[in-house]
């Protein structure tokens, strides 16, 4: 039984109301990016809707073409992956120490999150100085350690809510079977907190993506997405930064729809398997 | 229900759909990742150059720029404002990596007396003599009798405006016009908005003003309660800062006069909005952005490459792609030489019109931008209180 | 004795695994806070074009100068406001995901939710100027319905502006942790609650609420802490001069004020410390990460 079932007897009203908000949220954060994917198929030089029947892909052509825009791209999907692939296992271990805690879980805590705290641009200049004098030359690594302090409070925080929701009793009864501390937890809480694990990895790269403060002081020759982008819009944009914004639009649709007709169809198959037991 | 069962159960209840959710955002990354290209490796005659993103002539630009110098060149834009640029100079990782900078002028003397610039030897840039004398002259390139700073392009800025909305625009009194209250826009940098309302109060309404680009304190206060009272009163629609920013507030009819770039009305223009550029009679707010040479191209052996690269960017080909692309002008006759010879590639009467026009400009009053006046301290600290009015 | 040793090892394992994000804060994370906090007593030297060590109080003392605390109560205020909105609705938005939804359109939901985030938020932040701008979509179809006859100016370059900028680009940040709180519930419980005759507003209230609220916290201390760093909505949207704590950091930055700046970031700092301790002592923060007992 799906929990869909459970709460839909004689709930009508406070259903209606938060699926309106749940409508009225998508359309605040789709709002400029939808704007965005038509004004993109523009033909003229600038950011405007047109007709559809105007419609035109000569900006996608030129952002084939457009190999700084690439150049930077790399760069921020390099930093966003190493970022991500250092903080969601250092945020699970962060997470799991502060459940294993008996005592000065507060200051951990805060510890933890004071480091998203401080002012971007003060955080890179100041990493900057100390780089440099333990002579570690700017590159996308520097832009990582950087990143990584902004990104993991929020990895931590994000397997801490994971973590909350696996009971110790499924654990026991894993260690109570015979398994050892470590094969319970690769055997039992891991899986039940691959969502929040996913989430801590998609959400640290997202971070790191967009993060462009810290990003100007760490960064090597090679500037990141944000930094590009910054400088496109400040001295005279060309339309493929629009364009680039709609690809990665349709991109992340097509990538979703994709997933879905994939395991739609597998869940049909195991279906089928299921009914033929 | 055992413990068994019970851990079973939420496996495949609660996590699997989970699992399932959260891959489709894993795959996207991914997705986004592929679009990457290869980047190049790095050559032996090569300059990193990080400047203003208008110095900016694009990837095939710099490749004819290479063949016609042999000086390959990277770009990275430095964002343009002068306070990171300065401060990733003097305390974080610039001179690591960069080798010639372009900065908006002004702070050249206070970076060479760091050490963190190097002085350019003029006796390897023989294009410098090309430079016309009113660029040479910028009072804020030399330090101890050394020129630090080579002049890349300079302009004079003045206003704005919608032809129909605003009608015929001669001073900067439209700005402040009750009329056009909630329509005009400025700067959102002390750098360009002090000192252009410093030009309108010394020459139409006879304030006691010295020198526009350098105020000293008492006349930095007339100037910014001038400001202070035209905001609180609701005159402004906005401050801008950028490209994007100040062509869309015209383009968009958000403001009918503002002060600002003067390629953004060719751009606006180009989009069949009816704006020109106002000839004030108060004088154009001139800027330079210059070339300055990184200390770490020096000890990384780089420095005759870096004089070569300077040398190149004023022989011609530079100055004609630059004002092709951007409408921005490179202060020198090889322009038009250059034009001459590969009248293929460009117009040469366009690229002479464009040194006429700038150079009509500056043949009547200019006052020179300076990022860093006297007394920069106090027009931060009068910059926040106009912020917060 | 038994017991005894269990608590030490379990210490022992705490603190190892304790040791990777501690290396990271304290190692990496920490010195930058020192020498930030550090270097706010300091005097800027004019020679180096840096900070010497000639200990001042002036920093802390020009806060209180050409209104720059409103900067910090501005800030904090629009924080406040954006974080607020974004928990209202990603509280029930992340409800109809975790519990509204069979598990394929929570998947799309999710997936929904996430997908702007790819695109730039500088870009995504620049198209709000072209769709609340006075020759704007909503002005256009305002005027075009005949609902108002000139354009809605406070559309564009107004709080209104930066707080829905900021929300629509910071939801995300609300919405994903209270979805994962949702997995904290027992599909049985709410049945069971349902079985006594609750109705959706009493099972949500007495059951849901309780059990998603470390997400609700977390996803409004989310919002609220990448809302006051940031600069791009307010430079963007904001009307004529708008600040706010990084505008004015970068302000300070342009002249070179190292010292004010490193002050600047400091009270930042100790102000959300301690509003983390005043959450911490009022909310039981550190209590409500515990799992749901066995």
């Amino acid at each position: 039984m799906t929990p869909d079932s459970t709460v839909s007897s004689g709930t009508n009203g406070g259903r209606l109301l938060f699926t309106t908000i749940t409508i009225l949220s998508l359309i605040i954060m789709y709002a400029p990016a939808l704007y965005l994917l038509l004004a993109s198929l523009s033909p003229d030089e600038w950011l405007r809707l047109v007709a559809p029947i105007r419609f035109s892909l000569t900006s996608y052509v030129a952002l084939i073409d457009d190999r700084r825009l690439a150049s930077a791209l790399d760069e921020s999907v390099l930093v966003g992956l190493a970022t991500a692939v250092l903080a969601t296992p250092i945020g699970l271990s962060a997470a799991l120490a502060y459940r294993a805690m008996t005592r000065m879980r507060s200051i951990f805590l805060l510890i933890i999150l004071s480091a998203t705290f401080v002012p971007g641009a003060i955080e890179g200049l100041g990493l900057s100085v100390i780089l440099r004098l333990g002579r570690i030359h700017p590159s996308w690594v520097t832009v990582t350690i950087g990143h990584l302090l902004w990104t993991l409070p929020f990895a931590v925080t994000v397997s801490l809510i994971g973590l909350s929701a696996v009971k110790e009793s499924a654990f026991e009864a894993a260690r109570d079977l015979g398994a050892g501390p470590v094969r319970a937890f690769v055997d039992v809480t891991l899986p039940l907190m691959r969502g929040s694990l996913i989430s801590s990895f998609v959400f640290s790269f997202l971070l790191s993506l967009n993060e462009h403060a810290r990003a100007y002081y760490l960064i090597g020759r090679q500037n990141t997405l944000p930094l590009y982008m910054f400088g496109a819009m400040n001295s005279g944009a060309s339309p493929t930064i629009y364009a680039f914004a709609g690809a990665i639009i349709v991109v992340s649709f097509a990538a979703v729809a994709l997933i879905f007709f994939e395991a739609t169809r597998r869940q049909k198959r195991s279906g089928d398997g299921q009914d033929k037991r | 229900m055992t413990r068994d069962d019970f851990s079973r159960r939420i496996r495949s209840q609660l996590t699997r759909r989970r699992l399932f959710q959260h891959a489709a955002l894993g795959v996207s990354v991914l997705a986004a990742g592929t679009l990457g290209l290869p980047r190049a490796a790095r050559a032996a005659d090569e300059i990193n150059f990080w400047a203003t993103g208008t110095l900016d002539i694009g990837d095939d630009g710099w490749k004819t720029f290479e063949r016609e110098s042999g000086v390959e060149v990277n770009f990275s834009d430095n964002g343009n404002d002068p306070g990171p640029v300065v401060a990733k100079l003097a305390a974080g990782n610039a001179n690591d990596i960069y080798d010639v900078g372009g900065l908006q002028g002004g702070s050249e003397k206070e970076v060479a007396k760091r050490g963190l610039i190097a002085p350019w030897d003029l006796s390897q840039i023989p294009n410098y003599a090309s430079l016309w004398q009113s660029a040479k002259d910028i009072p804020y390139l030399s330090y101890e009798g050394k020129v630090y700073g080579i002049p890349s392009v300079i302009n004079a800025d003045s206003i704005i405006a919608l032809r129909d909305k605003a009608g015929s625009v001669d001073s900067y009194g439209v700005i402040f016009d009750r009329k056009l209250k909630g329509k005009t826009a400025m700067e959102d940098a002390w750098i360009n908005s002090a000192t252009f309302a410093a030009i309108y109060l010394k020459n139409s309404e006879n304030a006691k003003i010295a020198e526009p680009g350098n105020l000293t304190a008492e006349e930095l206060g007339l100037v910014m309660e001038f400001l202070i009272k035209h905001k609180r009163d609701g005159q402004f629609r906005t401050f801008w800062s950028g490209w994007e920013q100040g062509l869309q507030l015209i383009a968009s009819q958000e403001v009918w006069a503002m002060t600002g770039w003067e390629p953004i009305v060719y751009a606006a223009r180009a989009r069949g909005v009816d704006c020109y550029y106002a000839v004030p009679k108060e004088g154009y707010e001139a800027w330079g952005n210059n070339l300055v040479l990184l200390k770490g191209a020096v000890d990384r052996g780089l420095s005759r490459t870096a004089h070569r690269f300077a040398n190149a960017l004023l022989s011609g080909f530079y100055g004609c792609k630059l004002g092709a692309l951007r409408g921005y002008f490179v202060p020198t006759d090889n322009n038009v030489a250059y034009a001459t010879a590969h009248s293929d590639d460009f117009d040469p009467a366009k690229v002479a019109e464009l040194g006429e026009h700038v150079k009509a400009k500056f043949a009547g009053r200019v006052y020179w931008q300076n990022t860093r006046p006297d007394n920069f301290q106090l027009y931060e600290q009068w910059w926040q209180r106009l912020r917060n009015a | 004795m038994r017991l005894d040793e269990v608590a030490r090892r379990r210490q022992r394992t705490a603190f190892l695994l304790a040791l990777p994000s501690l290396v990271v804060f304290v190692g990496i994370g920490f010195i930058p806070l020192v020498l930030m906090a550090t270097w706010s007593l300091w005097t800027f030297d004019a020679d180096t074009y840096w900070v010497k060590p000639i200990w001042s109080l002036a920093s802390y003392a020009a806060l209180l100068e050409g209104g720059r605390a409103t900067v910090f109560l501005r800030t904090a205020g629009l924080a406040a406001a954006t974080a607020t909105i974004s928990t209202l609705l990603a509280a029930p938005a992340a409800t109809v995901v975790g519990l509204l939804s069979g598990p394929r359109r929570a998947t799309l939901l999710v997936a929904l939710f996430t997908i702007p985030f790819f695109t730039s938020g500088l870009v995504r932040a620049f198209a709000w100027r072209l769709v609340l701008g006075r020759e704007g979509i909503i002005n256009g179809a305002l005027t075009g319905l005949g609902l108002v006859r000139t354009p809605v100016e406070w559309l564009l370059f107004s709080d209104f502006a930066v707080v829905l900028g900021m929300v629509a680009a910071d939801i995300p940040f609300a919405i994903v942790p209270i979805v994962l709180a949702f997995a904290r519930i027992e599909p049985s419980v709410i049945r069971a609650s349902q079985d006594l005759g609750a109705g959706f507003w009493m099972t949500f209230s007495s059951i849901v609420l309780p059990l998603i609220t470390p997400g609700i916290v977390a996803g409004f201390l989310f919002v609220f802490v990448v809302a006051v760093g940031t600069s791009m909505e307010i430079q963007l949207l904001g009307g004529a001069g708008a600040s706010s704590i990084s505008v004015m950091i970068n302000d300070v930055m342009r002249v070179v004020n190292f010292p004010l700046a490193f002050a600047i970031a400091t009270v930042v700092v100790v102000f959300l410390i301690a509003l983390v301790i005043v959450a911490d002592r009022t909310l039981k923060l550190s209590r409500l990460f515990e799992h749901l007992g066995t």
